[in-house]
């Protein structure tokens, strides 16, 4: 599914972000990338959706080569990708409908098919009664799971998602969590990027660990 | 199809939230519109004017009273063959005569006691329009009044030069005029637009990751511009035809009126629809120019 031979990422000032990171995630698989913060987790999946590109070395996600992706294909790269943001990303003056009705406007998915979708989602991360507010009123546990439901809205092959428990207390981590691995039963593949050393003990998924950069850990 | 109607929806979102800023806009481009649709009235009734003019402009030859059958044959037998003569009429003493009479109605008298008949035989010349000028008119008198038997020439050509330069003058100045007001409505529209784009950046950048093409991030930006251009045009279309109405009524006349030529007419469809796009084109451009900037992969 994701293939990265010798990716290095350098920003201005000769700041390294990644270092010859070699990496292979299979499809279906569900992967952590843990470290502190600071260590790349981000850049490193703004790589692989094609946010931003690496200063040298090749990524191959579902085959493709994103690297040499000429801009005209970018879009469809990324409606085979779901993507939860670190700061979910919801806009704070539409409804919950309304942001996730977004995401099938642009796909140009009819409006009756969009809705169905949405409400299946709504209901999937248990938010089906509150569909009509707007961001500011749900606390943040029920943001993160709006950005989820919204990240699933174009049924991706691969989800990635950003420090989904950033905010969270233990228990309502554990929630997304398992939200998670539901929806990586379902065959989708999911990357999770994480600070949170005690989820990733507990879950005893496979854990690539960064640290400045660098690859220093992979186990199991 | 799915997409088109969300992207009509997006653009119609976009004014109504603009507010008094795509009002501001609307209103500049009318007001540009205005100024550039009245300089069009004018010049293209003055064109018409002119044109009019040119078509019944002729050229007076009047002739020698002594002038012989064969003299007069002979002339009109050298003016025909010239190029610039479209159409030549023969006025005798007795018809220029009468006509005379007609137009003094009422006041023959005035004739009375002239005895012998005073006004003189002419002839009419049309002239074609490309021998109009001030330099081939000349020439062309110069001939005539060479001719045996040609008492005078009359022709009136130069005020008619006059007013078509004028018009010359003032489609000059509508066509700067236009262009400055339709840059400054361009830079309006592009504003307008750029704090569209910037309110909404947040969503620009959510579309641009969740997979929207650059065209369907654009459209409904660029149909917000093209909206706000051809409902100014419009607008400014109302305006004018309103004044106009009100200049006629003001003036007692009907349209066609003025001038007594056939013209005074307002603008023709395919300049109003002209001026229609060429405002939704203002505003296209302008919301280009804004988002075009603005967006990357």
């Amino acid at each position: 599914m994701i293939q990265l031979f010798h990716v290095y990422k350098t920003y201005a000032r000769d700041v390294e972000a990644l270092v010859d990171i070699n990496l292979h995630i299979q499809k279906g698989e569900f992967v952590f990338i843990a470290g502190p913060s600071g260590a790349g987790k981000t850049t490193l999946l703004r790589l692989i959706f094609r946010d931003e590109l690496p200063t040298s070395g090749q990524i191959l996600v579902n085959g493709r080569n994103v690297v040499k992706l000429p801009d005209r294909a970018i879009p469809h790269l990324r409606r085979s990708i779901g993507v939860i943001f670190q700061d979910f990303k919801l806009l704070r003056d539409r409804t919950i409908f309304d942001n996730l009705a977004l995401v099938y406007r642009v796909l140009g998915i009819p409006s009756a098919t969009g809705k169905r979708k949405v409400a299946n989602l709504l209901k999937l991360v248990g938010l089906s009664h509150k569909v009509q507010m707007t961001p500011y009123r749900l606390s943040g546990g029920e943001q993160q799971r709006v950005a989820i439901a919204r990240a699933l809205m174009n049924d991706p092959l691969l989800l990635l998602a950003d420090e989904p428990t950033g905010d969270l207390d233990a228990d309502l981590s554990m929630d997304v969590m398992r939200l998670l691995g539901d929806i990586n039963a379902r065959g989708t593949t999911v990357v999770v990027a994480t600070h949170d050393l005690d989820v990733v003990r507990e879950l005893g998924r496979r854990t690539i660990v960064l640290k400045a950069g660098r690859l220093v850990e992979e186990h199991p | 199809m799915e997409r088109l109607r969300y992207i009509l929806q997006d653009a119609l979102v976009n004014i109504r939230r603009s507010g008094w800023g795509g009002l501001a806009s609307i209103g500049t481009i009318a007001v540009s519109f205005v100024i550039v649709g009245i300089f069009l009235i004018i010049t293209r009734n003055l064109g018409a004017v002119v044109a009019e003019w040119k078509e019944q402009f002729q050229v007076t030859v009047f002739l020698e009273d002594g002038i012989t059958a064969e003299q007069l044959a002979l002339v009109k037998k050298r003016i025909q063959s010239e190029r610039a003569v479209r159409a030549m009429t023969y006025t005798s003493k007795e018809e220029a005569l009468q006509s005379f009479k007609r137009e003094l109605k009422g006041k023959e008298s005035l004739l009375e006691g002239l005895g012998e008949n005073p006004i003189p035989a002419s002839l009419q010349l049309r002239i074609h329009e490309a021998y109009q000028t001030p330099e081939a008119l000349r020439q062309f008198a110069a001939f005539l009044t060479r001719l045996e038997g040609v008492e005078d020439v009359l022709y009136g050509q130069e005020w008619v030069d006059r007013v078509a330069s004028a018009v010359r003058v003032l489609r000059l100045l509508g066509l700067s005029v236009g262009l400055a007001l339709g840059m400054a409505s361009l830079l309006i529209v592009s504003n307008t637009i750029r704090l569209a784009v910037y309110a909404r950046a947040e969503e620009i950048e959510i579309m641009r990751l969740v997979g929207a093409t650059k065209t369907h991030i654009r459209a409904p930006f660029l149909l917000e511009g093209m909206i706000q251009g051809g409902l100014g045009a419009g607008l400014a279309l109302l305006l004018l035809f309103g004044a106009y109405r009100a200049t006629l009524w003001q003036l007692q006349l009907t349209p066609g009126q003025i001038f007594g030529v056939g013209v005074g007419s307002f603008l023709d469809p395919r300049w109003a629809t002209a001026m229609l796009l060429a405002g939704a084109s203002v505003g296209a451009f302008g919301s280009l120019i804004s988002v075009g900037r603005f967006l990357r992969a």
